[in-house]
């Protein structure tokens, strides 16, 4: 299938226009009404301004230096860490805008999952700029819908397919993995012309570190009850650094991380001390896609934590150096982005209901959001056993599936609204 | 708390007590469950299995009597001394895997790469340790009952690989030989030589290569379950994100691996406490002491641990 010919030029950039200006609503709709709060965090404005900037094609969404290599990504498995060690930047390129899922789905069957298509769309028509500028697209082949895109990407950009294996337990995955880490090197030293060496890596692995500390620190804050800063601002800022270049992101988040600091001292809280406190886990949610978080915090509940491969999730694990050579610390990267994640698509749900359960009891969480995007298997699978999992630590749970689609945002309000209210009459009885 | 630093801090003293404590008058006896080898005229202190494997030489009958009692003496005070510190005797007293440690620090100032052998290799082998307690058990044993030579006297002693190798520290180079005066001295004393040609070249790409095999660590490992000092985990608080098996000297997969089980001094432990060091999960891992937690795995001491390695990372 050619898809230069499926949509011809003038069409195709109608087309483009079209999507272009529903998007700028989307986020001149959120904006406006996020303008209205108040109560939100001085330094938000940081991380609004990365978004905001999606109007008018997204020029100023990721801003590059001179010359420097744009690598996008996709799913929590391509190591950052030697993208910025040759130079170059990564950009993560999943999507979560319902304006563009019309376009996917003339390349892919009915029940793939809107991420995909969302993300399809932004790369065969010139919507959003930042899609269009990479100069390699890395592309870990984790679900089935991820594995086939790849394909169908090749027309429009270079595409490295990184092959994630599924039992990351065995011993032959670790190596198979470590040599596709080696491999993604090669193709970046290919494409910046800069030889990754020991000093680079290890700087670069700073770098991200000293981002993690931050979101760590970040999450800490969260943990306090009354709640000091939205989940759906939570969800924003960590967004954001998808598109942020990691130091600036990183001493935004430290200011935003000092206000916060300075709003428990000053018992300046977002949410009253009798809220719900809800947790988010499932399907990952990516801007403009906030519907659920809003209508939480809309119905006076608050998002104390989420387990999102795009949200802390993605900046928890850190790379561990053992003994600081190039080869030990490939293998510390190759590790750091295969063995901890709780991606559905490995074998094991054991690391997933782990974490959610370690995340419940640490975030004091009265109940848990789980989001399906529809035809997002891997996750929809897995949702019995952490159902079970959190039943037997009186943990009430609620199945949401659903799209991107706003359709239907009155008919979650009811859920969402039910669902809180039986948690409410729990806390009550107790 | 720097762990690491403490652990090479004891090592080096212990060092120094066990194979020069002689010359200044240090002595702790000659029952320890570490690799204090007796072949050092100024040591401080002796490995057990030289007086165990004299002990056992003799007639079943004669361990109802005196002999008995003395072979008891030397179980008694060793499994003591094993309950208390447990495998902390080798990675934190044994004088020979200090030195094999430090054989790491050179091979980390030239900047070589580590080796690991693969996963069946390992567990292939891990058994010869055990091999070698019952060869030095059973072949006393034999000396006594069933007339075998008194050239096996002390079988082990002669094949150890810390016999040529310890007594060079004070400049003693008489025990560097092989013996060709017997059959079984040849084998067992060219055994100890090939060792030795083992621990200098291997120790270039392996850690703690002798220690998977040692007759002590199988002894020691007995007390596993009992020892005050002990390695605990919280398998929900584990992400499995393998730094404490690659930290590992020992290349213990369990300790990654498993979810269920609380302790976590397997067999082949050495107590090092390197994994927990690494792990970045607060609490995940535990070292206590009769049920005290005396170091808890730490998101900041793992940060620490890293800011040695790639330089700092300080919150801006």
């Amino acid at each position: 299938m050619n898809m230069q010919e499926q949509i011809k030029p003038s069409k195709k950039e109608r087309l483009a226009n079209k999507v272009r200006v529903h998007l700028d609503m989307t986020v001149r709709e959120i904006f406006d009404g996020l303008e209205e709060d108040r109560t939100r965090p001085e330094h938000m404005a940081y991380f609004d301004r990365i978004f905001k900037a999606f109007i008018h094609g997204g020029k100023d969404v990721v801003q590059t230096q001179k010359g420097q290599q744009m690598v996008g990504t996709y799913c929590v498995f391509v190591p950052e860490e030697l993208i910025y060690a040759c130079g170059a930047r990564p950009v993560r390129l999943c999507a979560g805008a319902y304006e563009s899922v019309e376009i996917g789905e003339d390349y892919l069957p009915d029940i793939a999952c809107p991420a995909i298509k969302s993300e399809i769309g932004f790369s065969v028509l010139p919507i959003l700029d930042f899609y269009q500028k990479c100069d390699l697209v890395a592309l870990p082949a984790s679900c089935d819908w991820k594995m086939k895109v790849g394909e169908m990407l090749e027309e429009h950009h270079d595409v490295h397919m990184l092959s994630l294996p599924r039992i990351k337990e065995l011993e032959t995955s670790r190596h198979f993995w470590l040599e596709e880490v080696k491999r993604f090197k090669q193709s970046l030293e290919k494409l910046t012309g800069v030889s990754i060496n020991r000093k680079r890596l290890r700087d670069a692995i700073r770098r991200i570190q000293r981002a993690q500390i931050e979101v760590h620190r970040f999450q800490e804050l969260r943990k306090h009850s009354p709640a000091v800063i939205h989940g759906r601002d939570a969800l924003e800022v960590l967004n954001a650094y998808f598109y942020d270049e990691v130091e600036a992101w990183t001493e935004a988040l430290a200011t935003l991380n000092r206000e916060l600091e300075a709003r428990i001292a000053n018992k300046q809280y977002v949410a009253k001390p009798n809220a719900t406190r809800l947790m988010l886990t499932g399907s990952p949610m990516i801007f403009p896609n906030w519907k659920i978080p809003t209508i939480i915090e809309e119905l006076g509940a608050v998002l104390v934590t989420d387990e999102f491969c795009t949200s802390g999730r993605y900046l928890s694990d850190m790379v561990s150096v053992d003994e600081g050579t190039l080869s030990d610390m490939l293998h510390a990267i190759a590790d750091r982005y295969m063995l901890p994640c709780s991606c559905p698509t490995f074998t094991t749900t054991t690391e997933r209901r782990d974490r959610v359960l370690q995340q419940a009891e640490d975030y004091q969480v009265e109940g848990v959001i789980y989001h399906v995007l529809k035809g997002c298997h891997p996750f929809d699978i897995e949702m019995k056993t952490i159902e079970t999992a959190l039943q037997d630590k009186g943990i009430p749970m609620l199945k949401i599936e659903t799209d991107y689609a706003p359709q239907d945002i009155e008919q979650l309000r009811t859920r969402i609204e039910a669902f809180t209210e039986t948690l409410k009459g729990r806390t009550k009885k107790a | 708390m720097n762990v690491q630093r403490l652990r090479f801090f004891v090592q080096l003293i212990s060092f120094v007590l066990l194979v020069y404590g002689g010359s200044f008058a240090f002595d702790i006896g000659g029952k320890l469950p570490t690799f204090s080898c007796v072949f050092v005229d100024s040591k401080g202190g002796g490995c057990f299995l030289v007086s165990l494997q004299h002990q056992l030489a003799r007639p079943i009958w004669a361990f109802l009597g005196g002999a008995g009692l003395m072979l008891l003496t030397t179980l008694g005070t060793v499994a003591l001394f094993a309950i208390v510190l447990n495998k902390a005797w080798c990675g934190w007293v044994c004088p020979f895997g200090f030195l094999q440690d430090l054989m790491t620090k050179l091979r980390n100032l030239f900047n070589i790469d580590l080796s690991r052998f693969s996963w069946i290799t390992s567990k292939r082998y891990r058994s010869v340790k055990y091999i070698f307690l019952a060869f030095l058990v059973l072949v006393p044993l034999a000396i006594g009952n069933l007339g075998l030579s008194r050239e096996w006297t002390a079988p082990f002693c002669q094949m150890c690989p810390a016999r040529p190798l310890m007594p060079l520290l004070e400049g003693n180079f008489s025990e560097f030989f092989i013996d060709l005066s017997s059959i079984p001295g040849m084998i067992l004393t060219t055994i100890a030589i090939l060792l030795v040609g083992l621990f200098f070249t291997v120790s270039f790409i392996k850690r703690r290569f002798l220690c998977s095999y040692c007759p002590m660590l199988a002894f020691l490992s007995l007390f596993d379950k009992v020892g005050l000092l002990s390695l605990k985990k919280d398998g929900q608080r584990c992400t499995r994100c393998g730094n404490c098996y690659r930290a590992c000297p020992m290349e213990i997969r369990a300790i990654e691996e498993e979810k269920v089980k609380k302790n976590l001094v397997t067999q082949d432990c050495i107590l090092c406490l390197r994994c927990v060091e690494s792990c970045p999960e607060n609490g995940a891992l535990d070292a206590t002491f009769a049920g005290f937690s005396i170091f808890k795995a730490s998101e900041e001491g793992f940060l620490k641990r890293q800011e040695k390695t790639i330089g700092e990372s300080k919150r801006q």
